[in-house]
C-alpha cells in the first residue's frame, strides 16, 4: 500500500463506524479523522434474517455523510475499503443491500469472515503494544471482542496463538434469544453462565484459560467501562482493575438501559448493548488468572488499516504467518497429532517446494498453504485412521485457522484430502467448488506433499534428504545417511503417482 | 436574606452586584468623561436585557405556580423576596446612575463642549430650526395611534425597548373631549440630532425624542395638548423557539422574533414629567406599580453609546474625553514567505485580544479561503459582526471549491437575525450549513484548516478559543484563542466537528472536554483531584478566571478542595454564587472582579496538581446553562511556551490590586483598603505598546525584508 490518505468503514451489527488514516512511510497509518452512527442493521437481522428497507435507507444516508467527510480529503468512495461484518454476513438480502448501498453511495462493501475480524482484531492489538509485544510473549494472554452479532476471541500461549475463534454470541442476538426465552435480567446471567461454561471448556484444550494472565478486551462495551473504571496506560490503552470492573458490571446491571443513558452518557443503542457485552466481558476474565482489563484504544477499523499498509510492513505479514503457523499447530495438538511427524512432513514439503520454484511456479501465498497443509494433512488419525484424509478435510473445513479465510481453508482442506489414496473426481464437491486456478494448485500442491509425506512413512524421521537434482525425466532425492531406503522406496512408488502426473517426472530416491 | 444555611448567592442579585461595579466605574471621576458616560450607558442596556430575560422568567414562574413563595433553592429567597429585592436595588443604581448624570456628565460635557441640550435650553433659533427639521424630516415618518377607550379596543402595539411618545389630547373647543395618541419614535434616524454649528467649539445635539415630544402638538391641529411623556416598554425575550420544527428550524426562528415584540411587558421606564400619563398607559397595558421606573432624565441610555463611539473627526470638541487610542500588536508577522500556516508548525500561537492583534486570527481563515492546499474549513459560529470579514472568507472558499462547514447558531439571542441571512448566503456559496442543534446552543469556538501541504502531507491546523469569531468585539473584549497544529488537539477538534455536524455519534475526546458531555465532569474531577493531593508541605492551588460562576457542583466541589487546605484563587467578572472566606467551608478561597476598560471574557483555570501543572482555557462559564444546554469546550495548553504566556496573564489578573474588587461573605464587593497600583488591563497594554515598539524598531533599522528566492 502506497502512502497516502485512506479511509475505512466497518458495516457492523450496531453501526457504521469510518476511519480516515494518512499511511506514513514506515506503513504505519495515522488517524485523521472518525466518525460512528448507531444503526439497526444488527437488530434486523438477528430479529427477522433480513435487512429492513428503513435501514438501508439509514445506511446510505449515514454511508453519504461519510462520504462528506472523506470529500475534505479529497477521497471518493470507491476508494474506500469498506467492511461487513456478522449482520451483513448472515442477512438473506445481503447481495441485494451491497449492491443498492453501492449505486446510491458509492461505496463497495466487502463482507467479510469471521476469522478475518479476529485476524484485523489481533493487528489492532498489534499496533498499540508496539515495541513492547515482549510483555505478552512470555505470558499466555487473550484478546476478547464483544460485538453485536458475534464474539471474537483469540489464546495466545507465549504470545503465538493457540486459538482463534468466533463465537455467535453478540449482545443483539442475545436479546433475540432471551426474547425468545421470556427471561429477563437474571436470565441473561444464567444463559451467559452456560455458554460461557461450554466454551470455555473446548478452549481449555487449546489452551487453559487459568493460565491466562494478559486479558485485552477491545470494542464498545470495553471502551465505555475504560472511559467510565478506567486509568490510562503508558501507551494508547487503559486499564480497568478486576474489582472496579466487576463493580461497574454490577452497577451497570442495576441501572437499566434508561439510566444509563442518563447517568452514563450513553446512546440508547448503545445502554442496551452494554450489560450483556460486559457480563460476557466479566465471564472469561473471571476464568482467567489476570487481575486487569487491558482496553487498547482501538478497533477491527485500525487492524484494516494496518492490514492496508501490511505489505509496506514485512515485519508484520511475517508475524501474521507465523501465527497462522502456530495455530495450525496448535488445532493438531487439540487433535492429538503426530507433531514430530508434521513438522518433519512440513520442512520436506518446503525443502521440495523450494527447490522446485521453477517447477511448479507458484509464490508466497501458496507456499504457506501448502506448509499449513502439511502441518495438519494427518490430523483426521484422530477419528480413525482409515480414511483419515477425508476426516482431516473435514476437520479443516470446520476449523478456525488465524489469518486464513474461507477460500484459503477450501484449498488447504483439499489439499490434505488429496495427501493419500485416489486424485480428485467430479463427485469431490469441495474439490469441484473450487475455481479452476485453485484446482490446479490443489493438485500441484498436493502431490508435493505426498512425496514429503513419503519420505516420512515410518513416522521416525529417519530419512533426511541433502539434495535435490531435477533431470530431463526426473527429479533424484538424494539423501544424507546410508540408511535402507527399501520401506521409502515402495511408498513412493505408490504416492508419487500424482507427482508425475501433474508435472510429467518421475521421483528417485538415491 | 433567609435565616437557613443556604450556602449560595442568589444569582439575579449577584448579577445586580455585577451592574453595580460598571456603574462605579462610569462614578469614577478618573474616568474620562465620555468613557464615564459609556459605562453609564452600558448599565442600561445591562439592565434591558436583565428584564427582558431573568426578571421575565421570574415573573412568568411566579404567574404559573400562582404566587410567589417559592423558593430559590441556592440562596432560600422566596419569589416574592427576590422581586422586591431586585426592584429595591434597581432602583437604587438607577437614581445613581441618573444623578451621576445630570449633575455630573452632562455638565462637564457641555463644558467640554459636547452639548446635550434639554428643551429647556433651546434658543429661539434652535426651536426654528428644529421645528422646520421636524416637519421635513421626521414628520413625514410618524404614524400617531389613538388609543381606544378602555373595553373597547387593545392597547396599540408598543414593540420591545422602541421609544414612544404620549399625548393626552383635549380637544380645543369641547374640552370633554379627550384623546389619547401614542407615537412610536423612528429608530432609522440617528437618535442624536446635531445642530448646526455656531462658530464656536460646542458640538449641540438633541434627542430625537425630544423633538418628537416638542413638536407633536403639529400633528394634531385643533387639539391641545393636555400632557405628554416618553416611555419605553421592556417585554418577555425569554421565549424558546420550537424545537421540534426540524423541517424548518429558520422559519420556526423567525417566528421567536415576531413573538418578541408582542410578549407580556416586563418594565416601563417612563420620563417622569407627566404624573398623569403613567397611571393609564400602566393600567392599559396591565404592568404593576412596582414594574414601573420613572426616569429623571432621557429614558434608555443604552443608545448613548453611539455618542461614545464618536471619533474625534467627526467633533473635535469631543478629543481627550476618551481612553488613550490603544493599538494591538502582532503576535506574529505574517508575509509572503511566512503564512501563519508556517509558523504553526513550528509552534502554538495565543492571540490575547484586545492586547494581541485580532488580524492573525482573522488572517488564519482568510488565508485558508484562498490557498490552494487548503482542502476544507470547519467552523462554528454564535456572534459575528454585521459584515463580518469571517463569513466573507468562508464565502470565497466555498465558492473556490473547498469544503467549508459552517455550525452556525441560529439561536444566539439577538443575533437571530443576523445570522439568518448569513446562513442564506452561505448556503448559495455552496458551504455546508448546520444549523444548530435541537435543545443545546453551539457556544463552543472552534476552527480547523485541512490543507494538503507541498510535501503532500495533510496537515490540519486549528484554532479555540474563549470568545466569538467577531472582528468588532475583539477591540474591546478580553479574549484568548489559541493556534496550533498539534496532530493530538486537531483529532479531537476533528471529532468535535463530526459529532456536532451529525457524522458522528459523540465519542470520547482525549484532550478537549465538551459540554454537555463530560465537560462539568471532567472540572469536578479534576478540583477532587486537586483536594486528594494537596498536604501541608504542598498545598494545593486552583486559580480560574471567569465570566460567571454559578454552577452548584462545581462550587461544592471547590468548598471541599477548600476544606482541604486547596487555595483557591477566583477571578470572576460577573456573576459568583460561591460564599467566600466562611469558615469551615470556604475560608481558603478568595473572590475577585475586575471591570474595566475592556469587558473581562476570557476563561482560564488552572490547577498545580502536585507539580505537574495543567492550564486550560474554555468557551464556558461555570453555570448550569453553559455546562447543561450548551455545546462548550474546555481545551487544554500544551506547549511550554504558550502555557507560560497565559500563565502569566492569569497571575496578572489575580495581582490586580488597582482595578480588582474583592467579593466579601455577606456579598459586598469592595476595593481593598489599601489599593495598590497594579491593574492587568493596564500591565497588558504597556507590555503591547512595548513589544510594538521593539517590533517596528526591529523593523526599521535591523534588516530590510528583501524580497526573493531563497538562494
Amino acid at each position: 500500500m502506497e502512502q497516502g490518505i485512506r479511509a475505512v468503514v466497518e458495516i457492523g451489527s450496531t453501526g457504521l463506524r469510518l476511519l480516515i488514516a494518512e499511511i506514513d512511510s514506515r506503513g504505519r497509518p495515522v488517524i485523521l479523522e472518525s466518525a460512528s452512527r448507531p444503526s439497526s442493521l444488527g437488530k434486523d437481522v438477528f430479529n427477522s434474517g433480513t435487512i429492513s428497507r428503513d435501514s438501508l435507507q439509514e445506511c446510505v444516508a449515514i454511508l453519504r455523510s461519510f462520504a462528506e467527510l472523506m470529500s475534505a480529503y479529497g477521497l471518493k468512495p470507491e476508494g474506500a475499503q469498506v467492511v461487513g461484518t456478522s449482520a451483513l454476513r448472515e442477512a438473506a438480502n445481503r447481495d441485494a443491500f451491497v449492491d443498492r448501498v453501492a449505486m446510491r453511495s458509492g461505496f463497495r462493501i466487502d463482507i467479510i469472515e469471521a476469522i478475518e475480524e479476529n485476524h484485523y482484531m489481533f493487528l489492532a492489538v498489534q499496533q498499540v503494544l508496539g515495541g513492547k509485544s515482549a510483555f505478552i510473549s512470555k505470558t499466555n494472554s487473550m484478546i476478547i471482542e464483544v460485538g453485536g452479532g458475534s464474539t471474537e476471541l483469540m489464546l495466545l500461549k507465549k504470545g503465538k496463538i493457540a486459538g482463534a475463534h468466533s463465537l455467535r454470541l453478540g449482545t443483539l442476538r442475545l436479546g433475540q434469544q432471551l426474547a425468545m426465552d421470556g427471561e429477563g435480567h437474571s436470565g441473561l446471567k444464567r444463559y451467559l453462565a452456560d455458554n460461557v461454561r461450554t466454551i470455555s471448556n473446548s478452549l481449555d484444550e487449546e489452551l487453559s484459560l487459568g493460565s491466562i494472565k494478559v486479558f485485552f478486551a477491545i470494542g464498545a462495551d470495553a471502551m465505555i467501562a475504560a472511559r467510565l473504571a478506567g486509568t490510562q496506560g503508558s501507551g494508547d490503552y487503559q486499564t480497568i482493575k478486576n474489582a472496579d470492573f466487576f463493580n461497574l458490571v454490577d452497577r451497570a446491571g442495576q441501572l437499566g438501559t434508561e439510566k444509563l443513558v442518563s447517568e452514563f452518557g450513553l446512546e440508547w443503542s448503545e445502554a442496551e448493548a452494554l450489560v450483556p457485552g460486559l457480563l460476557i466481558l466479566r465471564l472469561f476474565l473471571e476464568r482467567s488468572s489476570a487481575t486487569e482489563l487491558i482496553v487498547p484504544g482501538v478497533s477491527i477499523r485500525e487492524g484494516l488499516l494496518a492490514a492496508m499498509a501490511a505489505s509496506k510492513n514485512q515485519e508484520l505479514d511475517e508475524l501474521v504467518h507465523s501465527q497462522a503457523q502456530a495455530s495450525a499447530l496448535n488445532l493438531g495438538r487439540k487433535f492429538r497429532f503426530n507433531e514430530e511427524h508434521a513438522k518433519a512432513v512440513c520442512r520436506n514439503t518446503l525443502f521440495l517446494f523450494d527447490q522446485l520454484k521453477n517447477l511448479h511456479g507458484m509464490s508466497l501465498r501458496e507456499r504457506r498453504l501448502l506448509e499449513i497443509s502439511a502441518i495438519l494433512h494427518d490430523i483426521g488419525s484422530f477419528i480413525k485412521s482409515s480414511s483419515h484424509h477425508k476426516h482431516s478435510e473435514y476437520i479443516v473445513l470446520n476449523s478456525d485457522i488465524f489469518g486464513l479465510n474461507r477460500d484459503d481453508l477450501l484449498i488447504i482442506a483439499n489439499i490434505v484430502r488429496y495427501h493419500r489414496h485416489r486424485g480428485p473426481q467430479d463427485s469431490d464437491t469441495n474439490y469441484m467448488s473450487l475455481i479452476r486456478e485453485d484446482r490446479a494448485l490443489v493438485l500441484k500442491a498436493a502431490a508435493i506433499l505426498r512425496v514429503a509425506d513419503a519420505l516420512d512413512r515410518d513416522h521416525t524421521q529417519r530419512v533426511k534428504i541433502e539434495r535435490l537434482e531435477v533431470k530431463e525425466e526426473q527429479i533424484v532425492l538424494i539423501t544424507a545417511g546410508r540408511e535402507d531406503l527399501t520401506l521409502e522406496r515402495l511408498y513412493l512408488a505408490n504416492k508419487a503417482d500424482m507427482f508425475e502426473d501433474v508435472f510429467g517426472l518421475k521421483v528417485v530416491l538415491i | 436574606m433567609s435565616e437557613r444555611n443556604y450556602y449560595y448567592f442568589n444569582r439575579e442579585l449577584s448579577w445586580l452586584e455585577f451592574n453595580a461595579r460598571v456603574l462605579e466605574e462610569g462614578l469614577d471621576r478618573s474616568n474620562p468623561l465620555l468613557e464615564r458616560l459609556r459605562f453609564l450607558s452600558i448599565v442600561a442596556s445591562n439592565f434591558d436585557e436583565f428584564f427582558m430575560i431573568r426578571v421575565a422568567a421570574l415573573k412568568s414562574r411566579k404567574r404559573s405556580l400562582g404566587d410567589g413563595t417559592e423558593r430559590d433553592p441556592m440562596s432560600g429567597l422566596t419569589l416574592d423576596e427576590l422581586l422586591a429585592a431586585i426592584s429595591r436595588r434597581t432602583r437604587e443604581l438607577a437614581a445613581r446612575q441618573y444623578a451621576c448624570l445630570s449633575h455630573e456628565l452632562l455638565p462637564e460635557l457641555g463644558k467640554a463642549g459636547l452639548c446635550i441640550l434639554d428643551p429647556y435650553d433651546w434658543d429661539i433659533d434652535s426651536r426654528a430650526w428644529l421645528e422646520q427639521w421636524f416637519i421635513n424630516q421626521v414628520e413625514p415618518l410618524l404614524t400617531p395611534v389613538a388609543v381606544p377607550p378602555e373595553g373597547e379596543g387593545p392597547f396599540p402595539l408598543t414593540g420591545n425597548l422602541k421609544i414612544h411618545a404620549a399625548f393626552l389630547l383635549r380637544h380645543a373647543l369641547d374640552a370633554s373631549q379627550e384623546q389619547l395618541v401614542i407615537i412610536q419614535v423612528p429608530s432609522n434616524i440617528n437618535r442624536f440630532v446635531r445642530l448646526p454649528g455656531r462658530g464656536d467649539l460646542c458640538t449641540r445635539f438633541v434627542l430625537l425624542d425630544n423633538i418628537v415630544l416638542a413638536f407633536g402638538h403639529l400633528l394634531f391641529p385643533g387639539w391641545l395638548i393636555k400632557e405628554k411623556t416618553l416611555f419605553k416598554i421592556t417585554r418577555d425575550a425569554d421565549i424558546g423557539v420550537d424545537e421540534d420544527a426540524d423541517d424548518d428550524f429558520v422559519a420556526a426562528m423567525e417566528k421567536v422574533l415576531v413573538d418578541r415584540q408582542v410578549s407580556p411587558p416586563i418594565r416601563m421606564t417612563i420620563s417622569a414629567d407627566s404624573e398623569g400619563l403613567e397611571p393609564i398607559i400602566s393600567s392599559r397595558l396591565g404592568l404593576a406599580v412596582e414594574d414601573i421606573y420613572p426616569i429623571d432624565g432621557p429614558i434608555d441610555l443604552g443608545s448613548f453609546i453611539s455618542l461614545c463611539n464618536m471619533k474625534g473627526q467627526e467633533s473635535s470638541s469631543i478629543q481627550n474625553l476618551s481612553f488613550d487610542s490603544f493599538e494591538a500588536s502582532k503576535q506574529f508577522d505574517d508575509s509572503e514567505d511566512k503564512t501563519v500556516f508556517d509558523e504553526l508548525r513550528n509552534r502554538d500561537i495565543v492571540v490575547h485580544s484586545p492586547y494581541d492583534h485580532y488580524g492573525t486570527v482573522l488572517e488564519f481563515i482568510e488565508k485558508a479561503a484562498t490557498d490552494r492546499a487548503t482542502l476544507a474549513i470547519k467552523i462554528t459560529l454564535y456572534r459575528t459582526s454585521g459584515d463580518s470579514p469571517f463569513v466573507k472568507a468562508l464565502i470565497k472558499a466555498a465558492r473556490a471549491g473547498k469544503q467549508v462547514t459552517v455550525v452556525l447558531e441560529l439561536k444566539a439571542r439577538f443575533d437571530e437575525q443576523r445570522n439568518i441571512n448569513w446562513a442564506s448566503r452561505l448556503e448559495q456559496a455552496g458551504a455546508i450549513v448546520i444549523y444548530g442543534l435541537a435543545k443545546l446552543k453551539v457556544h463552543a469556538k472552534a476552527a480547523m484548516v485541512v490543507r494538503k501541504e507541498e510535501d503532500g502531507q495533510i496537515r490540519r491546523y486549528i484554532h479555540l478559543s474563549t470568545g466569538n469569531y467577531n472582528d468588532r468585539t475583539a477591540k474591546q473584549y478580553s479574549d484568548i484563542s489559541l493556534l496550533s497544529s498539534s496532530p493530538a488537539l486537531a483529532r479531537d477538534v476533528a471529532d468535535f466537528f463530526n459529532s456536532i455536524s451529525g457524522l458522528s455519534s459523540i465519542g470520547e475526546l482525549k484532550h478537549l472536554a465538551m459540554a454537555p458531555y463530560d465537560l462539568k465532569r471532567r472540572i469536578i474531577s479534576m478540583i477532587d483531584r486537586e483536594a486528594e493531593r494537596s498536604n501541608a508541605a504542598s498545598r494545593g492551588l486552583i486559580i480560574v478566571k471567569m465570566n460567571s460562576l454559578g454552577d452548584r457542583d462545581i462550587i461544592n466541589a471547590l468548598y471541599r478542595a477548600s476544606c482541604a487546605g486547596v487555595r483557591i484563587k477566583l477571578n470572576i467578572r460577573g456573576v459568583c454564587l460561591l460564599k467566600p472566606g466562611i469558615k469551615g467551608l470556604s475560608e481558603n478561597i478568595v473572590v475577585s472582579s475586575i471591570v474595566g476598560r475592556f469587558l473581562e471574557h476570557s476563561r482560564i483555570i488552572y490547577f498545580y496538581n502536585a507539580g505537574n501543572e495543567e492550564l486550560y482555557l474554555s468557551s464556558a462559564d461555570w453555570m448550569p446553562r453553559n455546562l447543561e444546554r450548551r455545546i462548550e469546550l474546555m481545551f487544554p495548553v500544551l506547549e511550554d511556551e504558550a502555557k507560560k504566556r497565559v500563565k502569566g496573564f492569569l497571575d496578572l489578573y489575580i495581582a490586580d490590586n488597582k482595578n480588582a474588587r474583592h467579593l466579601g461573605p455577606g456579598g459586598r464587593w469592595q476595593k481593598p483598603e489599601k489599593s495598590g497600583k497594579l491593574s492587568a488591563q493596564e500591565e497588558l497594554m504597556k507590555e503591547a505598546r512595548k513589544r510594538a515598539a521593539k517590533n517596528e524598531g526591529q523593523g526599521k533599522h535591523t534588516r530590510l525584508k528583501v524580497r526573493r528566492k531563497a538562494p
